[in-house]
Parts: structure tokens; C-alpha cells; sequence
């Protein structure tokens, strides 16, 4: 008989069985010796029996083992703890009291209670958790990316400095006037971001660099980790060249070769000499940034001071404010108006733009960040509420049973003290489960965060916050796990018996707090579901916006011709050869190279002569948007030619200059009339005049929300002559039949076998282009619903917390409801209408909270006002859906009261 | 009977799962995964037992001793010597017949009261 019911002798290990067998660890040690390898036998003999008759599944073992498990553990650790305690061992075993420690004790008939209701432990062990854990995480971002100090040296004194609409940069006289009159700057240094092609040993490779000028280190701060910065001789024209590399370019392509310094790297061609080496994690002006280089002015032959392109970093003086320094400026500003009426136009006003370094790196991030932070916050809130209202009504439905240990003679002391074990354990666990799911959770918004959020790889877990949030979740659990044992030694014990604990929670002050709770609860849930309702349907409105172009299926490719070996004959020879290539592929729809990608960069602004009239000063001169496209631009990516026509093959070098304009410049340059044929040139006394053959429809260049800025096409052929010069560097687009990624590696391959020492980079789809355009939103408002549906859930418990627990205490009334003639529709109504009340006034109160939190998020809202009725009247149904859902399970409850029952056994 | 010797009486009541445990022991030796089958088996699979809960009972029942670990092994072909084999002590045996005397009574009165119909043998 008993070799029947064993299943097999089979010794192989059944699945699972060594987690099983490390579980057993959990067990005290002599347990487990005794007994662990007969427990492993039976989990395996457990298995082969399920297995073979096809029952359950690992599912249902696990769950019945992991069960198991949780109600022998701690028992077992706890008589084990007893064990070792008693002096002697005596046939006649002390009573328990005496022998255990009291809070061993305690602790005991907490975990036991816990265990006995599981779903109640549940709840409130999960709600703490998600508050602490979502909390954690969402700090722990914000306080690596916005508040933990940057990199940088008196970063309060550091600010960017640039001008505002239309110039934007900075000139070169413009630099060196402001330099050197500008009192409450200790020192200025210009940048210019560039990119350029690393060449030597290695594939060639196209990098992010920046010209700086001398000051530019010492102004941030920041020493290097080897070598040394530029000096002041280094920036000086004709000295050695020189560079600083980046932490991560010296690992990524030097391996972090020591004898770095003093190497030789060669960008574009040139050689230069590497002399210092900055620290990990510097990486300013942009996140990518390779190296930087001398900018080398030449104060003796400074360019026009019309020639913006610059931008700076200032240090201000200690002591000096913000305001004060803006308004020394733009003073300054409004004399050079005065001074240079050539240069500076009236109508286009010269303003200097100076913000803190801080928000200029982090300025686009912030709003999202305070509006996350503000969500979690609210988050562990309405876990907090939760709990205390799931704690109030379990201690209020324990009365009798504290009346009873009081009656038999347990102090109030020893009540109270084993009511705040219970919480405290509570909280504790609460703690530690939301202490891992803060870990994980940081771990997973790295990983899924867009690479576009500044300093994210700074981000730590904040212990300090975590601290916080457990200490406030502990103290919210002790505080109301200690409001029943108040009551308890206030009241007199005999009522609460002699009632038979029936009117038990009948009191009307535990009732209108709870009440008050729940409405809290809701309010907030309604303010954060208005939040991200708003944000969502910016979202869905930014995408709405038409791009002008059709981005599906098409890949892109940055190619950079290394210009030392390339005329502009050759290198508009290299891209016609390239495009031809890949048309001739197989999948290949059609293909073009342009100067710049959309929604990437742009060609900048260049002043402009329009039909012959040759102006007096650049100040009058329009500005354009400059765009060298091979023939096959506008097909390739979707742009639809209003009128006129596009570029042929034939509008050649030779060939006499055209362009196509887009519908903004048309609009500007000849409002009301046909573009065709009017002409136009750059600002310059060689360039030609260049008839315009056609108006491209306008295409959303520079994003989603950014204005359509006047855009002028020329042929690539064509640009070296009348558009100053032929870009090396220019993006490769190809139109394909079906996944554009799967023809990467053969364009690629087309590139590289024209020319293998021309870097390429930036292989990716256009629709990856634009999904990064907007990822950061997208994450951002992802996030916040992803709270404000945690919110839901949370308020949502507790309106059928309270509820169930009104229903339950209120059986008695509900039987003389019932017993005098009221049906079990009407009980169902009076339930709902109980819920419904509480969720409509909380409804209201949040309502008005969403509309004062809504103007934090109002930047960051694109086609709709703070009073969205949609976001508004879809969060009211939300909500009251959820309420009536938490509310039904209790009324039905209710409703299905028998009077008699009711009456009889209370 | 000498004062320390602990009498029947003294284990009483026994908890469900021990009263389980030495009831099936009284069809022969098993180990630990056999007396799961049979308390499933004569409980129509409403009582299943776990590793942790069964162990734990068995514990008790061995430092208690009311059951103890069987030297012998049943055919070798028939099972992994290794397993552990449980039996009912003398003590053991007393115990039971005591809780089922005890209840028995409870069953007489159950049926007196017409709780139960009562069963004539």
C-alpha cells in the first residue's frame, strides 16, 4: 500500500526544487536538519503525483507551497525562539506567557492576525507599499536630475548667456565688447557646438565637439581628471592645436589609455594634440559632447557683427543678482541699437538672454519632473488615507475583542502595546516591500526613460527619501492602529460587551472621519487624473499635428565626406553616386541626400536680396532657412510640390541657379503673388541671383510645436555657388517598400563602398525620429497616468473599504430596514447613494484643486486651456464608475441581509 | 504510575491535523508524502497538506512521543531508502483511542440532540 502512493523512486530533482530547498532555509536550523530532506522529498513526490495526473501546474503547486511556507516559517521561527529560551525542559510544558517574551509575543499574534485575514493584510501591505516605493523611485530622478547640484563649480553664479528672438547667438564683436564691459561678469566664454569626423586609428567616426573660448573651463569649474585645459596661448591663432577629450570618448576609443596626453588625433583631417582629459559625467554644453577645441578669435580681424553664431557662459561676481546683471546688459544692448542702426534693424531688437546655467540645462525637464513629484506625493498620500482608514475600521470592529482581553484582565498598557506591535509590524513589512519595489522601480524608469532626459545616469536611490516615506508610513500606521486602543481605555469595557459589539462602530465621530477620508482620497485621485488626463490629450493633439511629411518607412543615415580629400565636384559627385546606388537596390522606393534632417538640426537663418533690390545694411536683409537637397528630396520623404516643379538632374553646377521656397517664405517674400520666377540671393556681393522654380508645402522642420521657419531648397549641385558652400556632411533618406531597418546594413554597405573612410552615423528610421522628438513627453505622461490610475485604484479601495464596513456593522439596522418593509432595492439605493455621496463631494473638491494644479502644468499643455470639459467629464465618470463599482459588492451584501438573522444573532 | 509518566489524558485534545496524522499511521508505516495521500484520500481530497504544516505536526507528535521514526524499511524495490518512515508509538496508540473516546462522546451527544441522525451499527 504505501509503495502505491508513492509516485515513483525516480531521484532526478523535479523542477523547482532547489528554490524549494533554499526556501527551507527559512526554517530554523535543527527544522530544517531534521526534517529538510524529507520535506524536499515530498515537494518532488508532490510534483511527479501532479504532473502525471495532469493537475494544476507549476502555478498551483507554487502557490500551495508558497502558502504553506508563510503559515509554518514563522511559527516555527517563534517556538524555536521559545525552545532555546526555557531553562529547562520540563514534561510539563509552562503556559505560553510566561515563557515567550512579550514582544515576541506580540509580534506573534500580529503575524498570526495577519495571516488570518488575508485579504485585509493584503490591501494594506500593497497600498503602503506602492506609496513608499512609487515615492522613493520618483524622488530618488528628481533629486539626481534636478536637485542634486550639477558638476559644476558655484553653479549658482554660472549663467547662459545668448539673445532672445531673431539673433539668438552671439557675434564676435559682440563677444568682445560684452567681455570686457559687462561689470558684473568676473569672466565670459563663447562655445559653439560642432560636429566633426574623428579620424586615425579606428573606423572613422563623427563626434559632437565644441569650440570654446579661453575661460571656458575655468568658468565651469571644473579641473581635469588628466593633463591639463587650454590656456589662454592656446586659444590664440596660430598656436599648436590642441584638444581636451571627454571621459567617455578617452574609454570608448582610447581604451583610458594613460599616455593619452600628448597624443595625436586628427579631426577632419587636421591633426591635433590631446592635452588633458576631462572627468566622467562633464559633459557640458550637450550630453554627447567628445571633445572640445580652442575657438581661436582673431580680435584683430573679428567677423561682421552681424555673423551670429556663438553662444556663452558667464561667471557672475559674488554678491551680484540676476536681475542686476540683465539689466547691465540690456543696457548695453540698447546702446549698441543706437550705435549700429546698420547692423541692429528697430524692428528686430537686440536683448540679451541670461538665464541660470541650471535651467538652461534642465529647463525643458523641470516642468515634468515637479508635476511627477507632485503626483507620487499625492500617491502616498492617498496610500496613507488608505491606511488609516482600513486600520480605523479593523480596530473599530475589535472592540469587543479588546473588551474581552480587558475584562480578563489585561492592562490597558499590554492592549495598547500589542495594538502598536500589530501596526508597527504592519508598517514595517509595508516598508520593506516598498523599499524593493522602489529599487526595481528605479532600475526600470532607467532603463525605459528616453535617452533625452538630462543627467539620468546620476540617479541613485535616495535613502533619505526612503527614510522619509517609511517613517511616515510607520507613523500613519501607529497613529490610527492606535485609535482603538484609545477607545478602548476610554471606554468602559462591559458596555462594549454588554451590546455585543452590534452598535459597535455606530459612533458618529470614527463614522464623518472616515467619511472625510475617503472624500480626501477621491479629491486627490481627481487631481491627478485631470493632470494626466490633460497631459494625454496634449499628447494625442501634438501627434494629431500634421509634420508636412510623410516620415513612414524611411531611413535615414548620416554620411560625413572627409573634406580634406573632397572638392565640391567630388562630393556632389560621392552623394549622386550614393543615391543612385541605393535606388537601384531591390525594396528601394526612392532615395536623396540633404544638408540637414528634419526635426534633428536645421540650416540656421541666412540673410538674404530679394528681386534685384540690392539693400544698404544686412539689418533690412530677410533671413532663410538654408537646405542643400539632392534631386529626389521631395518624393523621397513626402513633401508635396504646391506649385512649380522639383529639382531635376539637370539643375546642375552650370545650369543656371534655382530654388524651390516653402510655403512660409512664400508667404513672406511675396504675399499675394506667385512665387515662380521671382528671384533672390544670398547677402553677399559674389553669390548669384536664383530664380525660384517651385513651392515645397511647409514641413514642421524644427517639431511639433515649433513655428514653421521661412525655408529655402537649393540643388546640392548648385549650393557651392549660390548658397556659399557644399556641405561634407549631409544625411542620406531612403523611401523603402517595407521595414526601412531592414535595408540598414546594405545602405550602409552602399556608403561605405564608395568611401570606407567617411564616417557614417545616426542610422536610424525616420518615425524613430520623430518618436524621439517626443519621447520625453511621452514617458512623462505615461508615468503620471500610469500614478494617476494607482490613485484610482487606491481611492477606489477605500470607498469600498468604507462601505464594507458600514454595511457590516450596520446588518442590525439593515434587518429593521428590511423587517419594517423596505426591499432589497432600496437597501441597494440607500448603500449606493452613501458611496455616491462621498465620491460626488469629493468630485467637487478635487475639481477645484485640478484647476490651481493645473497651472503648474500649463506649459506643458499644446491646444487646450487648463477647463478641458473632455479631461474633466471623463475623469467625473471615471471616478464615479469606480466609486459605484467599490460600492455595489458591499450592497449587494447588504441587500441580501435576512431580518431575521439580523435581528436574532446581531 | 510514577507522577512524571504523562498520561493520555494530558495530550488531549489533539489538534486536527495530529489526529489526522495518527489515524492513518494506524494502517502501517508511511512517510510523509504517504500520509498526505491518505488523509487526501479518505477525506475525498478536501484536506491537503503541505510540506511545512505536515512536518511541523509531525514534530510535535515525535517530541511528544506519540509517534516515532521506523527503523525498518519496506521491500527495497518498493521505495528510496532514504525516505523517512513514521509509526505509532504505544503512547501514541493510547492517545488516539483517548481523543476518539472523547470524541465519541461529543458524537452521542450530537446525535442525542439530533444534530446527526444516528447511526445504528
Amino acid at each position: 500500500m504505501t509503495s502505491k502512493r508513492a509516485p515513483s523512486n525516480d531521484l532526478r530533482p523535479a523542477p523547482g526544487e532547489r528554490l524549494y530547498r533554499a526556501l527551507l532555509h527559512l526554517y530554523p536550523k535543527e527544522f530544517r536538519a531534521r526534517y529538510g530532506e524529507a520535506m524536499v522529498e515530498f515537494y518532488r513526490d508532490r510534483w511527479r503525483s501532479d504532473h502525471q495526473h495532469g493537475r494544476g501546474g507549476v502555478w498551483l503547486l507554487w502557490r500551495a507551497v508558497l502558502g504553506d511556507l508563510l503559515s509554518t516559517v514563522p511559527p516555527e521561527l517563534l517556538s524555536n525562539l521559545r525552545a532555546t529560551n526555557r531553562p529547562t525542559i520540563s514534561s510539563q510544558p509552562l503556559p505560553r506567557e510566561e515563557t515567550m517574551s512579550t514582544l515576541a509575543q506580540d509580534v506573534y499574534f500580529a503575524l498570526r492576525g495577519m495571516a488570518r485575514r488575508p485579504l485585509f493584510t493584503a490591501i494594506v501591505l500593497a497600498t503602503l507599499a506602492l506609496g513608499i516605493g512609487a515615492n522613493a523611485a520618483i524622488f530618488s530622478v528628481v533629486n539626481g536630475i534636478l536637485l542634486r547640484p550639477l558638476p559644476f563649480a558655484e553653479a549658482d553664479r554660472i549663467v547662459a548667456f545668448s539673445h532672445e528672438d531673431p539673433y539668438w547667438s552671439i557675434s564676435e564683436p559682440e563677444f568682445m565688447d560684452y567681455a570686457r564691459d559687462v561689470k558684473s561678469l568676473t569672466r565670459l566664454a563663447a562655445y559653439q557646438p560642432i560636429e566633426t569626423s574623428l579620424t586615425g586609428e579606428g573606423e572613422p567616426e563623427r563626434v559632437q565637439a565644441a569650440r570654446v573660448s579661453d575661460g571656458f573651463f575655468s568658468i565651469l569649474g571644473v579641473p581635469t581628471l588628466r593633463g591639463r585645459s587650454f590656456t589662454k596661448e592656446d586659444d590664440m591663432f596660430g598656436r599648436p592645436r590642441v584638444a581636451v577629450v571627454s571621459y567617455g570618448l578617452w574609454q570608448r576609443r582610447f581604451a583610458g589609455d594613460s599616455s593619452i596626453v600628448g597624443q595625436r588625433i586628427a579631426l577632419n583631417g587636421t591633426p591635433f594634440e590631446v592635452v588633458g582629459v576631462m572627468p566622467p559625467r562633464f559633459d557640458f554644453p550637450s550630453p554627447k559632447v567628445a571633445l572640445w577645441i580652442p575657438l581661436r578669435l582673431r580680435p584683430e580681424s573679428l567677423w561682421t557683427r552681424n555673423n551670429h553664431y556663438f553662444v556663452a557662459v558667464g561667471k557672475m561676481r559674488p554678491g551680484i543678482k540676476l536681475s542686476s546683471l540683465t539689466a547691465e546688459v540690456r543696457a548695453l544692448d540698447t546702446r549698441w541699437m543706437r550705435d549700429f542702426p546698420e547692423t541692429y534693424f528697430p524692428d528686430k531688437v537686440l536683448k540679451a538672454r541670461i538665464v541660470p546655467i541650471t535651467d538652461h540645462l534642465l529647463g525643458a525637464t523641470r516642468p515634468y519632473l515637479i508635476s511627477l513629484l507632485g503626483a507620487v506625493g499625492f500617491v502616498l498620500l492617498i496610500a496613507c488615507v488608505n491606511v488609516a482608514n482600513l486600520l480605523l475600521a479593523r480596530g473599530e470592529g475589535r472592540r469587543k475583542e479588546l473588551a474581552i482581553r480587558t475584562a480578563l484582565g489585561a492592562s490597558r498598557k499590554r492592549v495598547v502595546q500589542q495594538l502598536l506591535t500589530e501596526s508597527g509590524t504592519l508598517a514595517l513589512l509595508g516598508g520593506a516591500i516598498g523599499f524593493a519595489l522602489a529599487w526595481l522601480g528605479l532600475r526600470g524608469l532607467i532603463a525605459l526613460a528616453p535617452p533625452s532626459i538630462p543627467r539620468l545616469d546620476e540617479v541613485r536611490i535616495d535613502f533619505g527619501v526612503l527614510l522619509f516615506t517609511i517613517v511616515l508610513s510607520v507613523a500613519t500606521g501607529l497613529l490610527f492602529g492606535l485609535v482603538p486602543a484609545l477607545k478602548v481605555a476610554r471606554t468602559d469595557s462591559s458596555e462594549s460587551l454588554k451590546d455585543g459589539g452590534k452598535a459597535a462602530a455606530g459612533t458618529g465621530v470614527t463614522r464623518s472621519v472616515r467619511g472625510a477620508l475617503v472624500v480626501a482620497e477621491v479629491a486627490l485621485a481627481v487631481v491627478m487624473l485631470v493632470g494626466a488626463g490633460l497631459l494625454a490629450r496634449s499628447l494625442w493633439k501634438l501627434q494629431a499635428i500634421e509634420l508636412g511629411f510623410d516620415p513612414a518607412r524611411v531611413l535615414t543615415m548620416r554620411v560625413s565626406l572627409p573634406g580634406q580629400n573632397y572638392s565640391d565636384a567630388r562630393a556632389v559627385q560621392y552623394f549622386d553616386d550614393v543615391v543612385t546606388r541605393i535606388r537601384a537596390m531591390p525594396g528601394v522606393q526612392d532615395a536623396t541626400a540633404m544638408g540637414w534632417t528634419p526635426l534633428v538640426d536645421g540650416g540656421g537663418g541666412w540673410s538674404i536680396m530679394v528681386d534685384g533690390r540690392v539693400l544698404k545694411t544686412i539689418a533690412e536683409s530677410p533671413s532663410s532657412q538654408p537646405a542643400q537637397v539632392t534631386p529626389g528630396y521631395f518624393k523621397t520623404l513626402g513633401i508635396s510640390i504646391m506649385r512649380g516643379r522639383a529639382f531635376t538632374e539637370a539643375d546642375r553646377q552650370g545650369a543656371p541657379p534655382v530654388a524651390v521656397v516653402n510655403e512660409a517664405m512664400a508667404r513672406q517674400l511675396w504675399p499675394g503673388q506667385d512665387p515662380l520666377g521671382h528671384t533672390f540671393k544670398m547677402f553677399n556681393d559674389q553669390a548669384p541671383w536664383v530664380t525660384v522654380v517651385g513651392v515645397a508645402r511647409d514641413i514642421r522642420s524644427s517639431g511639433f510645436l515649433a513655428d514653421v521657419p521661412p525655408t529655402m531648397f537649393f540643388p546640392y549641385a548648385q549650393a557651392g555657388t549660390s548658397a556659399y558652400y557644399t556641405p561634407r556632411a549631409m544625411t542620406v533618406a531612403v523611401r523603402t517598400a517595407g521595414d526601412p531597418m531592414a535595408l540598414a546594413g546594405a545602405v550602409r554597405q552602399a556608403a561605405r563602398a564608395l568611401d570606407a573612410s567617411a564616417p557614417i552615423s545616426d542610422v536610424r528610421s525616420m518615425d524613430d525620429v520623430v518618436g524621439a522628438s517626443t519621447a520625453d513627453r511621452r514617458f512623462m505622461t505615461e508615468l503620471l497616468g500610469g500614478f494617476a490610475a494607482l490613485a484610482l485604484l487606491l481611492a477606489g479601495i477605500g470607498i469600498y473599504g468604507v462601505i464594507a464596513y458600514g454595511v457590516s456593522q450596520r446588518t442590525y439596522e439593515i434587518g429593521v430596514r428590511m423587517a419594517l418593509g423596505a426591499g432589497t432595492r432600496k437597501v441597494m439605493l440607500l448603500i449606493l447613494g452613501e458611496g455616491l455621496r462621498l465620491t460626488v463631494v469629493g468630485l467637487g473638491i478635487g475639481f477645484a484643486g485640478a484647476l490651481v494644479a493645473a497651472r503648474f502644468i500649463r506649459s506643458l499643455l499644446v491646444e487646450i486651456t487648463i477647463v478641458d470639459p473632455l479631461s474633466l467629464s471623463a475623469t467625473a465618470l471615471v471616478l464615479l464608475g469606480v466609486a459605484a463599482f467599490a460600492c455595489v459588492i458591499p450592497a449587494r451584501r447588504a441587500s441580501g441581509v435576512s431580518p431575521t438573522e439580523a435581528l436574532r444573532g446581531g | 504510575m510514577p507522577a512524571d509518566r504523562p498520561t493520555s489524558d494530558h495530550f488531549l485534545p489533539l489538534k486536527p491535523v495530529e489526529l489526522l496524522v495518527l489515524t492513518m499511521l494506524t494502517a502501517g508505516e508511511r512517510h510523509g508524502y504517504g500520509i498526505r495521500q491518505d488523509i487526501a484520500e479518505h477525506t475525498a481530497g478536501t484536506l491537503v497538506l503541505e510540506a511545512g504544516n505536515l512536518y511541523r505536526s509531525i514534530r510535535k507528535l515525535e517530541s511528544d512521543g506519540l509517534i516515532d521514526e521506523s527503523g525498518r524499511r519496506p521491500a527495497a524495490d518498493a521505495d528510496d531508502e532514504r525516505r523517512r518512515y513514521y509509526r505509532l508509538t504505544a503512547l501514541g496508540k493510547r492517545v488516539l483511542a483517548a481523543e476518539m473516546l472523547r470524541l465519541r462522546a461529543l458524537v452521542r451527544i450530537a446525535e442525542e440532540r439530533r444534530i446527526i441522525a444516528p447511526v445504528h451499527a
